[in-house]
C-alpha cells in the first residue's frame, strides 16, 4: 500500500504562483482524475510532484509513503516509485528506446536486472500496446508521431512498474485507436500492479476507458470542487464557468502570500 | 566494404574494389604533406580508420563521377594532425560522409565542390575535444540544383578548444540550391569554444538554413531522463553517448568503446 499526499502546497515560477495551496491524497488502488481550464496549474502539479527545479515550492509539502519528498531529486522520487507519462514526451536523438530502458531499469533493480527477461518483457509489452517491434531499436520518441510518443510513455510505465502514476494529459494528439489502445493498457497496468493513478486530462473520452474514482476541478491553483464521475459529466454540460463563479480565489502574486504568512 | 586503415601516414591495411581509383604519394620534402586521391567510378562505400602518433600532414581529394553516390565512413585518433579535405562532385553525384573523431590537437580544413547540376553533400561528423581543435568547413554551390548538409556535433572537454568554422556559398545564377547547417558543441568545460556559421548567398532561389548551439543538454532533456530513475550522471552519460552516436551506421562497436572511455 503506497500513498502520495499533497499538502498545502504553493508553488511559483518567475515570481507568478501557480499553484495556490493544492491539497491531495492518493492511494494505491485509487484513480483520481484532474480536469480543469487551460492555466490552472495542472502540469505544474504533475511536474512538481515528479521534482521539476525550474519551479519554487514556496511553501506545503510533498509526501510519498509518509516521508517527505519534497526536497528529493527527481531521479530519488523515480526511484521511490513515482512515474509521469508526460504531455509532450522529449526526442532524444542518438539513445534507442531500449538501451534507455536497460540503462533506467538496471539502475533500478541493480543486481536484479536480467537482460533476458527485459528483452522478453519489451518485446510482449511493444505487443499489448500495438507498438511497431522496431521501435524499441529506434531513438528516443526521435520521428514518432504523437501517437506513438504516448504509446511509448505507457511502455515506460509498464517497464519501470511504479507504484504512483501520474499522466499528464496522455489522451493529447491520440486517435481514436490509439487513445483505446492506451486508455485499456493504463487500466491493464492498474489491475496488475494497483498503483495510484493521477490523472489529468481536459477530456472526458479518456474516461471511457479509465475508470476515476475521485474526479477534482482544479481553477487557479487550487481544488475547487472534488466529486465522482458524475462532476466530468456536469463539466461537459456547463463547462467551467459555474464552478470558476463560485471560487473567491483571484489572481495572487508571491506578496500576497507574504502578506497572508 | 572497401576498407583502408592509416597508421603514421603508411597504410597498414588496404582492400577496394574497381569502383574506386586511389593513388598516393608519399610526404613532401618541403611541405611533408602526404596525399591521398581517391576517384570513385561507381556507388560505392569506403571506411578508412586513420591512427598516428605523431604529427602528420594530409591532403585527401575525392573526385566524385556523374550520378554516383558514395558513402564515406572514417575515424581518426591521434596527435597533432592538420588535414585538408577536398570533395569535387560531378553532375548528379552524391557524397555522405559520417566521421567520428577523437583526436587531440588539429587542424582540419574541408571543402565541397559541388561542380555538377544536382550533386548533394551530405555531412554528419563528430568529434571529442580534449584539445585544441579548429574545423573549417566550405561548401561551394558551383551549379544549380545543388543541396548541402552540413551537421557537427562536438563535446567538448578537459582543455578542449572547439571551434566549427562552416561556411556555405551559393552563386549568382545558380538557382534552386538547398543548404542547411547545424552545429552544436556541448561544452563541458570552461573553456571557449566557437561556431561561426557563415551563409554567403548571392541568389535569391534557394533554400538556406542554419542553426548554432553552444552549451549543456537542455533542463528538459535532464529532466526527462531522470525522471526515469537516472541520476544526473547516468542521464548526462547516455545524452552524451547519444549525442556522439546519432546517425553512426558504422564501426559502432568501436567508436562506442571510445566514449565508454569517457563517460561509462
Amino acid at each position: 500500500m503506497h500513498k502520495l499526499e499533497i499538502k498545502d502546497l504553493y508553488v511559483s515560477i518567475n515570481d507568478k504562483v501557480i499553484l495556490k495551496g493544492f491539497n491531495l491524497t492518493v492511494n494505491s488502488g485509487e484513480i483520481h482524475v484532474i480536469m480543469g481550464p487551460n492555466g490552472a496549474g495542472k502540469s505544474t502539479l504533475s511536474k512538481v510532484i515528479m521534482g521539476e527545479t525550474s519551479y519554487k515550492i514556496e511553501s506545503g509539502s510533498i509526501l510519498f509513503d509518509d516521508k517527505d519528498i519534497t526536497n528529493m531529486t527527481v531521479d530519488e522520487r523515480a526511484r521511490l516509485g513515482l512515474f509521469l507519462g508526460m504531455q509532450s514526451p522529449l526526442e532524444i536523438e542518438g539513445v534507442t528506446n531500449a538501451d534507455f530502458l536497460r540503462n533506467a531499469l538496471s539502475n533500478k533493480l541493480g543486481k536484479d536486472f536480467k537482460l533476458f527477461d527485459f528483452i522478453k518483457e519489451l518485446e510482449k509489452t511493444t505487443s499489448y500496446l500495438q507498438m511497431d517491434k522496431d521501435m524499441i531499436h529506434r531513438d528516443v520518441n526521435f520521428g514518432f508521431s504523437g501517437g506513438e510518443k504516448k504509446k511509448n510513455e505507457i511502455l515506460q510505465m509498464y517497464m519501470l512498474k511504479p507504484q504512483m502514476v501520474i499522466l499528464d494529459e496522455i489522451d493529447s494528439g491520440l486517435d481514436v485507436d490509439s487513445l483505446k489502445i492506451v486508455g485499456e493498457n493504463v487500466m491493464n497496468y492498474y489491475r496488475k500492479a494497483n498503483p495510484g493513478i493521477l490523472l489529468i486530462t481536459h477530456y472526458q473520452r479518456l474516461l471511457d476507458y479509465i475508470k476515476p474514482d475521485y474526479v477534482h476541478i482544479l481553477i487557479d491553483g487550487k481544488i475547487q470542487k472534488s466529486g465522482d464521475f458524475s462532476l466530468v459529466k456536469e463539466i461537459e454540460q456547463k463547462g467551467y464557468d459555474q464552478i470558476k463563479k463560485s471560487s473567491k480565489t483571484g489572481t495572487c502574486i508571491i506578496k500576497e502570500i507574504s502578506k497572508s504568512e | 566494404m572497401n576498407k583502408i586503415h592509416i597508421v603514421d601516414n603508411v597504410i597498414s591495411e588496404k582492400s577496394l574494389d574497381s569502383k574506386i581509383i586511389f593513388n598516393t604519394s608519399s610526404a613532401d620534402n618541403f611541405l611533408n604533406v602526404h596525399n591521398l586521391e581517391f576517384e570513385i567510378l561507381k556507388d560505392t562505400n569506403l571506411e578508412i580508420e586513420y591512427l598516428n602518433n605523431e604529427e602528420v600532414k594530409q591532403a585527401i581529394s575525392f573526385k566524385i563521377k556523374p550520378n554516383v553516390k558514395f558513402n564515406l565512413y572514417e575515424t581518426r585518433q591521434g596527435v597533432k594532425n592538420k588535414i585538408q579535405y577536398k570533395f569535387f562532385l560531378e553532375q548528379n553525384a552524391q557524397v555522405k560522409v559520417t566521421k567520428f573523431y577523437n583526436v587531440s590537437s588539429i587542424k582540419e580544413m574541408t571543402s565541397f565542390y559541388l561542380n555538377g547540376e544536382g550533386a548533394l553533400a551530405n555531412y554528419n561528423f563528430k568529434t571529442i575535444s580534449n584539445d585544441k581543435e579548429k574545423y573549417d568547413i566550405m561548401v561551394y554551390h558551383n551549379a544549380s540544383k545543388t543541396n548541402s548538409y552540413i551537421k557537427n556535433n562536438g563535446v567538448n572537454i578537459q582543455k578542449g578548444n572547439l571551434v566549427f568554422n562552416v561556411s556555405s556559398i551559393v552563386f549568382n545564377g545558380k538557382i534552386n540550391c538547398e543548404v542547411d547547417q547545424s552545429s552544436r558543441i556541448i561544452n563541458l568545460t570552461d573553456n571557449k569554444c566557437q561556431i561561426n556559421p557563415n551563409l554567403l548567398i548571392d541568389e535569391n532561389d534557394v533554400v538556406a538554413n542554419h542553426s548554432a548551439n553552444i552549451g549543456k543538454f537542455s533542463d528538459e532533456e535532464m529532466f526527462y531522463l531522470q525522471s526515469r530513475g537516472l541520476n544526473e550522471t547516468q542521464a548526462l552519460n547516455l545524452l552524451i553517448k547519444g549525442f556522439l552516436l546519432e546517425g553512426i551506421t558504422f564501426n559502432k562497436r568501436a567508436i562506442k568503446k571510445t566514449i565508454n572511455n569517457y563517460w561509462r
